[in-house]
């Protein structure tokens, strides 16, 4: 009886998320049709042929470039994310110091306030210290997504993680900086990459950042490669959802590596 | 101040130096910025000069700028109201813990992970008034005759724009409300079961009551991040037919990066500021409360 409702539930289940998901998976389908077929009527859901010009053509127009500086950006931002926040986190989950309310309202706070609040004075900014141009410009202004989330995401982490190991330690005669990087970077190192992923994740879907920042072309990511191709590709959407698919493609990757640990890590960052 | 002290705050300082640097400096400059001339001629030569209220004066004097605030408002009302309650449906569907439930909650987290700039313009390849898919839908099972433009006709763009910015938060809520839902205690159910409560029943009178915190919290982050729309708008339409999806952020942006008026960009931003800023204090009163316990 009960495996029979656990079957119709799970029937149910796959039909809501096709449904749901059918946007993503037609993008996926048009990418591998001829321009031909996508123009067809009635239109068909499987490609006769499955058809790589879409993406032959991509990548003559120098795509791989825009994948490597999407990859830049995001890696730095969340490298940059990583680097900043893991100490940060750490010494908030552990130290009494006075103000300590007062970092967790920045972090907060500082989670709060979109591109669109940021941009004008970063760009004014940005060229006063003459980094525009630079990959540096959008790395610095995507890692300000990742940084609060990560601290707010680690820091009840690092208190659920029990004196007595780290005590334990000390008496073995390691330094605090050796009871950091022996004990507690192991075992919270799933913790430590989802934050990373998520702030990868930020940085990847960023648009506004780089095609403020940089005129210079040859050093927008694929967001800002795919704003140009709308312009010159036109209705060829065999071209277009290649273009999507393509960018699309690491950050699903990232999240299957890493599912579980991300749903969890999201609702704790967000709900505490 | 004793050893582990200064470790402390050698640690936690970083951090916060950077983001009050990237985030903070910003704001304060933002703001004042916004009472300055500061344009392309005035920025190279360096003659800037504060002109009190006259960019807020400016803009408010405009028409765009009236239809980008309601616009925005709407906007985020109604993507707010539906991504909340199909969130909501969805994350009570997936309590039922049954094989597979987790693994299928994970695909629709999807939808949440494509860049914005993507679904833009996946959903403008849709919503085609000739290839749509579901324009070619609609004609096919002969519902309407002749095919709509979804992001042409200026009464129907704003709502189609509404339409995909649920499809991309409804991943969001479902799953902070089903951490919610696993959060509460299993025997008031069986409680109110004995009692020969119905499941809607159920869900009025026990579920939703008890899960209010979390519901504020998520309504409240759904407010945040919607408010701020950009990509999608700018994908999508451009702020057009006719100013007809205008939206507060892209009309800071075109003040700012179109026009090179960056004192009225600046005000027209810290309008978009404010009001987010009203919001989050609401939002950070709550977590704070929070936080105590």
């Amino acid at each position: 009886m009960k495996k029979r409702k656990e079957m119709i539930q799970l029937i149910i289940g796959i039909i809501i998320v096709s449904l749901y998901l059918f946007p993503f998976i037609w993008m996926v389908l048009t990418s591998f049709k001829t321009q031909i077929e996508i123009f067809q009527t009635p239109p068909t859901l499987l490609p006769k042929e499955w058809s790589l010009a879409g993406y032959q053509s991509i990548l003559n127009e120098g795509v791989l470039l825009y994948l490597k500086n999407s990859l830049i950006i995001a890696g730095g931002a969340a490298l940059i994310s990583i680097f900043l926040s893991v100490p940060c986190a750490y010494g908030l989950a552990k130290s009494k110091i006075k103000g300590k309310s007062m970092f967790l309202l920045i972090f907060l706070a500082s989670q709060l306030f979109p591109a669109t609040v940021l941009l004008t004075p970063l760009f004014l900014f940005f060229n006063r210290i003459g980094i525009l141009n630079t990959y540096l410009a959008p790395i610095l202004a995507t890692s300000l997504g990742g940084i609060p989330f990560s601290v707010l995401m680690l820091r009840p982490f690092f208190q659920s993680i029990p004196k007595e190991i780290e005590e334990a330690s000390t008496i073995d005669g390691c330094g605090s900086f050796q009871t950091f990087v022996k004990i507690i970077l192991p075992v919270s190192f799933p913790s430590i990459a989802v934050c990373g992923a998520i702030s990868f994740f930020f940085a990847w879907g960023d648009l506004i950042y780089s095609i403020t920042f940089n005129r210079n072309q040859s050093l927008w990511p694929m967001t800002a490669g795919i704003y140009n191709a709308i312009g010159r590709f036109g209705i060829q959407w065999d071209n277009l959802m290649a273009f999507a698919t393509l960018s699309t493609l690491p950050v699903i990757l990232l999240f299957i590596l890493l599912q579980k640990q991300i749903i969890k890590g999201l609702t704790a960052g967000a709900v505490k | 101040m004793s050893k582990n002290h200064v470790i402390s705050y050698l640690l936690i300082a970083p951090a916060a130096i950077y983001m009050l640097l990237f985030v903070g400096y910003p704001l304060i400059y933002n703001m004042i910025l916004s009472f300055q001339n500061m344009d392309l001629s005035t920025l190279n030569s360096g003659e800037v000069l504060f002109v009190g209220f006259e960019n807020y004066r400016a803009i408010f004097q405009e028409e765009a700028f009236h239809i980008a605030l309601r616009n925005t408002l709407v906007y985020t009302f109604v993507s707010i109201l539906f991504q909340f309650i199909v969130g909501f449906l969805l994350a009570l569907f997936f309590a039922n813990k049954f094989k597979g439930s987790d693994g299928l909650r994970g695909f629709v987290m999807i939808a949440w992970l494509i860049p914005q700039t993507i679904t833009a313009l996946l959903f403008t390849f849709m919503l085609g008034s000739t290839e749509g898919i579901i324009n070619q839908i609609l004609l096919g099972t002969g519902l309407i005759n002749e095919s709509i433009g979804f992001l042409s006709n200026p009464n129907i763009a704003l709502f189609s724009i509404i339409a995909v910015n649920v499809w991309i938060g409804i991943p969001f809520n479902m799953l902070l409300i089903s951490t919610g839902l696993s959060n509460l205690p299993d025997d008031v159910y069986e409680a109110a079961s004995i009692e020969g409560a119905s499941n809607l029943q159920q869900i009025f009178y026990i579920t939703l009551p008890m899960l209010k915190p979390v519901l504020l919290v998520v309504i409240m982050l759904g407010f945040i991040y919607t408010f701020k729309v950009f990509d999608l708008v700018f994908i999508m339409t451009g702020g057009g037919p006719i100013n007809a999806t205008e939206v507060l952020s892209t009309v800071a942006y075109r003040y700012s990066f179109v026009n090179f008026d960056f004192g009225l960009g600046a005000a027209a931003a810290n309008i978009l500021f404010i009001i987010l800023f009203l919001i989050s204090l609401v939002y950070l009163m709550m977590t704070r409360t929070e936080d105590v316990k």
